[in-house]
């Protein structure tokens, strides 16, 4: 078949290849279903993208895409790289501008029938207390440079320090809500300015805090094990690192695009700007780069004690009644160094996810104790109007994806297509119509985030699914939503 | 209008034409502004002065639209326009002298209608064609 200009041969039903051609480095791989290929590759340029990323310096096995594959910048949304940790390099553009966007998943032990008359007022109260929106400040008393220079270090850490949660919840969080050697020198006065008033806040786009239900089990014994079970009240937030990460990631495109000329590369996207690991540049992003994830686990840890706290207020119960407690937290925008199998050896290598989710399998030492004999939770979540999906990692991911699965819906329409077809609608009665209460900060939000700019979330989940890469643990229904 | 919407599948593209360099610039910083501010033109205005530098044209847009994001964010002031662009050639870059009006934000007299995250060097390949300087800008929301 063709695509766009590019040639992709059909693997398996849920496996397409690029074969290596011009001077691509590694062929593509793409996970989808046949009747998703249409709408994820023909529209826009990721498929593209897919072949620029297999031109990296050191790129492993396959230029990677996820199937809620979609346009980004060098990379595509849901793509995986792998480079070689001694000869390869870190690309920005394989991370993306919000550096550590993730989501994460607290349970409760409140039971639908218990909470079903008292969604409004639950939504209400949360939205009221954690600030949404753009440039949204203001969840706790603004920060000195010297205390956001202590979130950088410290990730969730320093949330915990100051009452934001319990120690439990930072060993349920990837990399326990903190990368080592993360050294806020290698950040920008600029970057850290733009962070002072944005711990504990949502932001806006694509951002979300949720109240669900868990609609579906399709595992009993791992929903079991994640402490999960039909019908239970579940609260998922997805944000990141906020202005901060965002300044990070301009920062170093700059830096790295000066150097290019240094560095040599032939790269087909300026987007793609990159260093080797082992260069002063390449060490200075990495740095940078975990300092920006450290502030997005921080920051998720924040408004996930807020939402603990209005949900408490709201109802007037007791910890114990409340029952409340941190799932998972995963990344889906990070760089990571780790050891994978190359050829049946183990290799360190950088891991860039962009708009894709780490899937451990069960016995990694690189996931909590309590979900070593089943895998690490995978949060999928989708859109705010039809649900979303709790997975878990499985040994085929780590020899086919390098431990990744994917992170979302991905979106079919552009913002434009979207505010068009909402026109005349009225979404806010739609949505409730199918039991689900909204709390937005603007309607344009709310038209461009509509169910249907995005992909059924479903067929993204099943191709993981059917090709063995994260296997399906419970489904989630959107019953609250606020959106920035 | 000196720019037009572009479909984009997850973010803001746009493509802004001038029949110079500082005219595309301010199209540019126009259409930066109009994505992302709805405002009402009563408040006093004040002004600001940049200097960047860059080693391309690219880079330098990026740089000017990237401090107008800042001023935003951060400093909560808007950028409305802008009148004198002044660019010259140095040894090794291109420096750009900017003054640039705007108002302190408030939020009864602006709205921010989108967050733009960052002004990506994405596609953005300044031309000029039969005098028309132009070039795409893609805005990552």
């Amino acid at each position: 078949m063709n695509i766009n200009g590019i040639e992709i041969n059909k693997m398996t039903d849920t496996v397409w290849e690029i074969p290596k051609h011009g001077s691509m480095k590694v062929p593509g791989k793409i996970y989808l279903s046949e009747k998703m290929v249409k709408n994820s590759l023909t529209n826009d340029e990721a498929i593209k993208q897919v072949v620029n990323v297999a031109h990296l310096p050191g790129i492993q096995k396959f230029s990677l895409a996820m199937p809620d594959i979609h346009w980004g910048y060098g990379f595509p949304i849901g793509g995986v790289a792998a480079t070689d940790f001694n000869d390869g390099v870190i690309s920005p553009g394989g991370v993306g501008y919000d550096i550590n966007c993730g989501v994460r998943l607290a349970r409760t032990s409140l039971e639908y029938n218990y909470i079903k008359d008292k969604i409004q007022n639950l939504t209400n109260s949360v939205f009221r207390n954690i600030p949404t929106g753009v440039g949204s400040s203001g969840a706790i008393k603004k920060l000195s440079p010297k205390e956001i220079k202590k979130i950088l270090i410290t990730g969730s850490g320093w949330a915990i320090e100051n009452g934001f949660g319990t120690s439990e919840d930072l060993t349920l969080t990837e990399e326990c809500g903190k990368l080592a050697d993360a050294e806020p020198e290698f950040v920008s006065e600029r970057a850290i300015e733009r962070g002072l008033d944005q711990a504990g806040t949502l932001g806006s786009g694509n951002h979300f805090l949720e109240i669900d239900v868990v609609e579906e089990v399709y595992d009993e014994v791992i929903a079991d094990v994640f402490e999960l079970f039909k019908n239970q009240i579940v609260i998922q937030i997805h944000t990141g690192s906020r202005g901060l990460g965002y300044q990070i990631c301009d920062d170093y495109l700059k830096i790295l695009l000066e150097a290019e000329k240094k560095f040599d590369f032939k790269l087909p996207d300026k987007q793609l700007a990159c260093a080797p690991l082992n260069s002063k540049e390449g060490k200075a992003y990495l740095s940078a780069m975990k300092c920006a994830a450290n502030f997005a686990w921080n920051n998720r840890q924040i408004i996930m004690h807020l939402t603990k706290n209005s949900l408490q207020n709201e109802l007037k119960i007791s910890d114990t009644e409340l029952g409340f407690k941190l799932v998972y937290d995963v990344s889906h925008n990070i760089a990571k160094i780790e050891e994978h199998k190359i050829d049946g050896i183990l290799k360190k290598v950088c891991v860039h996810r962009k708009g894709a989710t780490r899937a451990f399998p069960p016995n990694s030492k690189f996931i909590p104790e309590k979900y070593r004999n089943v895998g690490q939770p995978v949060l999928i979540p989708g859109d705010m109007g039809r649900y979303s999906y709790v997975a878990v990692g499985t040994e085929r991911a780590m020899d086919e994806t390098f431990g990744s699965s994917c992170h979302g819906a991905g979106r079919l329409q552009s913002r434009t297509q979207a505010l068009k077809s909402s026109k005349g609608k009225d979404l806010f009665a739609e949505l409730r119509k199918n039991g689900i209460v909204i709390q937005a900060k603007g309607m344009k939000t709310i038209a461009e985030e509509m169910p249907n700019a995005y992909k059924d979330v479903s067929d993204v989940v099943d191709t993981m699914h059917f090709s063995g890469i994260s296997k399906k643990v419970a489904k989630l229904r959107p019953l609250g939503v606020i959106k920035g | 209008m000196p720019y037009k919407l572009i479909d984009h599948t997850a973010d803001i593209a746009v493509e802004v034409t001038g029949n110079s360099i500082s005219s595309l610039f301010i199209a540019a910083s126009e259409a930066w502004r109009d994505t992302i501010l709805e405002f009402e033109n009563t408040l006093m205005e004040s002004s600001k002065k940049f200097i960047f530098n860059s080693v391309s044209m690219e880079g330098l847009l990026v740089d000017f639209l990237s401090e107008l994001n800042f001023q935003l964010y951060t400093k909560k002031w808007c950028f409305i326009s802008c009148k004198n662009l002044l660019f010259q050639k140095t040894e090794l870059n291109i420096q750009l002298d900017a003054e640039v009006f705007g108002q302190c934000f408030n939020s009864i007299n602006h709205k921010i209608k989108e967050e733009i995250k960052a002004v990506t060097f994405h596609q953005m390949k300044i031309e000029e064609i039969n005098g028309l300087f132009m070039t795409k800008i893609i805005f990552d929301v």
